[in-house]
Formats: C-alpha cells, structure tokens, sequence
C-alpha cells in the first residue's frame, strides 16, 4: 500500500521532470551548459536552445544544424533519457556533436533536470 | 583605382587577441572602429565542432587555421653572410590568420612575466656587473614594471578564463603555487586544472630534489566560467586538441568567444574580413598616418581607409613587416647598429628536454590539454639562481606538459629505434602509453645580428618585398639549453625509467621542425626613441598615431609563453588611447 502511493506520486513528478533534484543547485550547475545553450531565443549560442527541451524530439528544431547521430536517435527528451544523456553524452547517442565529457554525479544532474524543468518551459 | 571609404576613430589592423581587445575596449567607449582582419570569419560552431575539428591531418599537419606562405612568408638565412630564401611551407612558428588569429589555436600558457624580465638590464648590472652583459647583446629593460601591469595581467586573465594556482598574493607565499612568481593582488580566475600522472610523478621527483614544482597557468577552463564581461565559457574536456585546432567545447580563452563578441555588439564597431592591409598611409611630413590601404582578397578591389588612429595588430611578425613597408621609423642596420625597426628579433631555444621510457607505467597522453602541466621556475624567475655558474644571462622553465597523444604527430620511442619499418610499429606501439616529456624552455637574448629588414629578391602576392628573417642560436643559448638541459635530467634519471633519451646540445636554428610560435622584437618598446621604435604605451615614436600591438615590442624574450603580456599590454594601449591620446592626439608622455 505504502509502495503503491509512492509510486502514484513518482509517477507524474517524473512526468513533469522534477525528479528528486533541486532547481537552486540545478542552476549553478547549468553554467556547465551555458557556453553553449541557452535557455531563451535562439541568440548567438553554439548549441541549439534549450527551451522547450523536455518532451521534445532530439534533433527536431527547424534553425539548428544537428549531427545525423542525435537527428536519428529516437530519443524524446523527459527526466529519463536527460539523465542518461547528461551522464555520458557520447555513450547514449554515439556521434553526436555536443562538447562535453558528462557529469558523472547523479545527485547534480537530478538538480540540473529539476532547472531544467523550470527555467526551459 | 582604390575606393576612398568614409574615415573612422580607429582602424585595426588583424582581430585577434590584441585586436580584439582594442576592437572591444575602444568601441565601447564610443569611438568608430573598423578591423581589417585578412583571413576569413571563424565561429566555434560550424568551424571547430566535432568530430570534423579533430581532423588531425588537416588541421596538425596541414595547417589549415594558419597563415599561408604561398601568399605570403617571409625569407630566412642564419647570418649576413648567408643568402636568405623563402620558407615555403610553414614549420618552426605558426603565425594565425584568420578571425581570433593565432588566438584560436594557441595551447593557452599564459604566463605574467617576471620581474627580472621588466627589468632586465637593470637587474643584471645591479646584481652580476655590468661587464656581465656581452657588447653585442642590446638588451633592456621594458619601459613599464611589472607592477604597473599587474592590473592588466590580471585583467587579461579574466578575459582568457585562466586556471592556475597563485604563488604570492600581495607579497604573501601561497602553498601549492610558483613560489617565485611576481606579487599577485588576487587568486587566478579558475583553480589549476587536473593533472596527468606523468606531471604528478614529476612533481614528486622534482620536490624531493629541493625544487618548487607548481601547475602552469593555462587558459584551458577547468571548469565552466563566465567572464566578466559575460562572455561563456565551457569546462576543458581533456581532449588534446588545442594547439593547431579551435576549441570545440569553448573552453580555451580565444578572442572569437570573449572580446571580439562583445565588439560585434557595439553600432561603433565594424569587422571587414578578407581584407589584406598593404601598408600605412601616412601624410607628406611621415610623421602622421592618415590610414591604411587594403585589397579585398576576395574581390582584389583595392580600398583607402582613413583613420585618426592605426593600431597594427597583426601577428608580431607583420606587424614589423607592415612597418618596414609602409616607412612607419628607421630600419634597423645590423653593421652600423643604426636604426631601430627590425631589431631584436628573438626566438626561444628548446631542445634540452629528456623523453623517459617506462615499462610499467601507463600515461595515456590523449588525456591532454594544451597548456597543463607541471612546471619549475627554480631556473627562471629566481634571482637566487646564480647565473655566473651558468656563464649566462636568462635561463629556462623544466615542465611536464602533455599538449596531446595525436596519432599522427605523438610517437614517442626510445633512441636506437629505426625511423620506420617493422621495429618501429613494434616500438611505437609499446612505447606510446609509457613515455612521459620533461621539456627545457629557454629565453632567448637579442642579438645585434638576429634582426628583421626587407628582402632584397623575393616578393609577396602584391609585389611587396617579404620580410627577411637573419636568426641563430648563440653562445649564451647554448650555455642555459646546456646547463638547464642537465638538471631536467637529474629529475628525470631520479625517476627510475627504464630508458631515457639525452639532452641534446643546441645546434644552429632550424626553421624546418615546429619549435613554438613565439617570435618576438622587431619593433621593441623602450624608454627612449634611441632604442626603441614605441614608446611605453607601444605608440610609435615617430608616428604617434600609430600603436603596434603585440610581441613585436618585446625586447628580448623569456622563458614563458607570450601571451599573458601580449594580452596585458593590449589592455594597457587601449587604456591609454582611451584616457588620454583621445583626448590630446600626439606623443604620450
């Protein structure tokens, strides 16, 4: 019983893409980001934005030129597939052209997903 | 027929560090500026992105990012006896070319010179005699000291992102930092980076020695950084591939993501690329430029462009040769020691560094970036060194870098190797996870015969003679390669390898092998006209509208890399153009 209302309110906090982590600490984490994405309009930035970016297809914005790797992945970013991306970028989709070696701590991605959900509505 | 365009506050001639830097900081104080960049516009995205950017073969062998010597290079001979000819393929220094310049490829060493380099002839006549100083070494001491720059070195490292650990703050030894450096008023923007296991069994032999072994101050991003001019930075990936190649992940400090950004956004400022400067303009009396003709390469149109103030900002060695072209103060003359535009030229001797070989140590040299390591000064900066057992004047750093493990370039084996074949594969197979480089950098004194002027016979796409390079090592090189060359090796032999190469002695330069892109002087800064050809604020003195930026104004050259100056003293120009030529145009006294 305890188990199954726990999972009853996991589900749809993951659905959202809160997950366990904290947005404040997400925020500085995401200065590993920001050389290269921005959570806004397009702009001057060498990475695709970020806004939007949960529940998007990867590789599906019109204006920015992806690596036939990520167009062809599949994947949909959520809670999930972010997590296992951000971890090792080059593992999940191989031959993507993201510049970035990954963040091994699991605790700092859950907040950099939590700001995520937030700051890139 | 050249079209005659509309005059501007400033035109600057290359965009790159120094460039940028005068582009941002002028721009933003209202004045008009237009840069005339020679090479074509370049963006981290699409040009440095991966995986293309780690075309070895393209950009490490080729040179794709760099200057073009079928269009333009500059004529070699070691002394006057000897008939110059051109250098056809690049080879010894990569001059940049192209948006960033040579910025963009840099390793990212970035170095605050010491204080015995801002004072150089000062400190030597004080400390050893003045008898200490060969007759035919004109060296000298830089018109501004090191404190007075300090401000714009630290200005500069915050541009750049620069990760290192300080060694004297405000007077106070620092743990874990160059125990030797200058005072420091505050910590590096970034902690050091991580170092290889190499540089860390190179600190432990080093220490145990007596020496003082600290991580080198690099512009490679330990970890994400915004500047503070809210330029972005991404943490360093390890990746090897810094030198010779842009950064994919920004997180080497080059102009085309900090300061040349930020000039783009000022309505004052405007970039032409493609746009090969010819020579300064300058009025009937030569003691003004009215400003710069240029052809669009990509159209061969000619242009006049007028200007109250020229800031050449090329790449040190065209910056001389725009000089000697365009008639801006007097060549120099080796035999007559008359003149002053071409001398003191300086290089900077490597060579005495060992290669150790281990049986049961794994390096992994592809986890690299260009400017980590692990580096002593003890040789260098010290005074306590006393250079009389050496016989010499300057000295050299011993560091353990590890700028890549590229297939192509990083095939380490031991001496005896045949150069190809079978037992070569065998050996650099074995070899290349377990070799390790303790490096011998070396400063390099002018010398009356080591000079630029124009060559007499060869000439550029545009019919102009090309620069004329007369360059040897000497004596007092070979004496500090020597000396310095042996205690690298004591470290190294303390280390228990199972083989070791030897130092080598320094021979005659050759332009052939990659050395460093540290070409220095030509047009030296000093306290006076007689020996110098800028004053102080690296302004011509006998075209005060005129500034020459960069590390043509050194007057001779360290042990360190340039840059860290390069980027102070720009910031000191534009400070100095800013604050006061604006206000009252002439020579700034």
């Amino acid at each position: 019983m305890k188990w199954a209302a726990l999972v009853a309110v996991a589900l749809p906090m993951l659905a959202l893409a809160q997950a366990q982590g904290d947005p404040d600490k997400g925020k500085a984490a995401f200065e590993q980001c920001a050389a290269c994405h921005s959570l806004g309009e397009a702009g001057d930035y060498d990475g695709p934005t970020l806004k939007g970016i949960i529940g998007r297809t990867a590789g599906s914005l019109d204006d920015y030129r992806y690596s036939a790797a990520m167009k062809r992945s599949g994947v949909t970013w959520d809670a999930g597939t972010l997590d296992q991306y951000i971890a090792d970028p080059q593992a999940f989709i191989p031959g993507n052209r993201m510049a970035f070696a990954g963040i091994g701590d699991k605790a700092l991605r859950d907040d950099l997903i939590a700001y995520l959900a937030v700051a890139a509505r | 027929m050249p079209t005659r365009l509309k005059e501007v506050d400033v035109v600057i001639v290359g965009l790159g560090w120094t460039g940028g830097i005068l582009a941002k900081e002028l721009s933003e104080a209202g004045m008009r500026v237009v840069a005339l960049e020679r090479g074509g516009p370049r963006a981290t995205n699409p040009d440095f992105a991966i995986p293309l950017i780690r075309d070895e073969l393209k950009y490490a062998v080729r040179n794709a990012l760099m200057q073009n010597p079928a269009r333009d290079t500059l004529t070699f001979r070691h002394s006057p006896s000897e008939r110059s000819l051109p250098m056809r393929q690049l080879g010894s220094f990569l001059p940049g070319e192209g948006l960033g310049g040579a910025g963009v490829h840099w390793n990212g060493v970035t170095w605050r010179w010491t204080g015995i380099d801002h004072a150089l002839r000062s400190h030597y006549e004080h400390r050893y005699g003045k008898a200490f100083i060969p007759s035919d070494m004109p060296v000298q001491d830089w018109p501004m000291s090191y404190a007075e720059l300090e401000p714009y070195y630290d200005k500069f490292e915050r541009t750049a992102g620069v990760s290192g650990k300080a060694g004297n703050l405000r007077g106070t030894r620092q743990e874990g930092g160059n125990y030797f450096e200058q005072p420091r008023d505050r910590e590096y923007p970034l902690p050091a980076l991580e170092s290889s296991y190499s540089q860390m069994l190179f600190k432990e032999a080093a220490a145990q020695a007596g020496y003082h072994p600290f991580p080198r101050p690099c512009a490679n991003a330990s970890r994400a950084y915004t500047n503070p001019d809210g330029a972005r930075l991404g943490a360093c990936v390890y990746c090897g591939h810094c030198e010779r190649f842009g950064c994919e992940a920004n997180a080497k400090g080059s102009p085309h993501i900090t300061v040349i950004p930020k000039a783009m956004a000022q309505p004052s400022f405007e970039l032409r690329t493609h746009s090969w400067v010819t020579k300064v303009m300058l009025d009937s009396s030569r003691k003004k430029a009215v400003g710069v003709s240029y052809t669009d390469v990509s159209t061969g149109q000619e242009y006049e462009q007028p200007a109250a103030i020229v800031a050449l900002c090329a790449y040190a060695i065209n910056n001389v040769h725009l000089m000697l072209l365009s008639g801006i103060g007097t060549p120099y003359d080796p035999v007559t020691q008359k003149g002053i535009v071409g001398k003191n030229y300086c290089y900077q001797p490597g060579g005495g560094g060992v290669t150790l070989f281990f049986e049961d140590k794994i390096f992994n040299p592809f986890m690299a970036t260009g400017a980590f390591g692990m580096a002593l000064d003890d040789f260098h900066a010290s005074d306590q060194f006393d250079r009389t057992a050496m016989g010499a004047i300057g000295g050299a750093t011993i560091a353990v870098g590890q700028s890549n493990g590229r297939p192509i370039g990083y095939r380490p084996v031991p001496a005896g190797t045949p150069r190809w074949g079978a037992e070569w594969k065998k050996a650099t197979a074995k070899w290349y996870l377990r070799a390790m480089n303790i490096g011998v950098t070396a400063s390099n004194m002018p010398n009356r015969y080591n000079a630029y002027d124009l060559d007499p016979t060869y000439k550029n796409v545009f019919g102009q003679p090309l620069l004329r390079l007369t360059y040897n090592f000497l004596e007092n090189d070979r004496k500090v390669i020597a000396f310095v060359g042996q205690k690298a090796a004591e470290i190294a032999r303390s280390m228990k390898p199972t083989s070791m190469t030897n130092p080598g002695a320094l021979g005659d330069y050759n332009i052939v092998p990659y050395q460093s892109t540290h070409n220095t002087g030509g047009a030296i800064m000093g306290s006076s006209p007689k020996d110098s050809a800028v004053n102080r604020y690296l302004q011509s003195w006998d075209v005060p509208n005129v500034f020459v930026v960069g590390a043509s104004a050194f007057p001779h050259n360290s042990a360190y890399n340039p840059t860290g100056p390069v980027g102070a003293l720009a910031y000191w120009t534009a400070d100095a153009i800013k604050t006061r030529f604006r206000n009252r145009p002439g020579l700034i006294t």
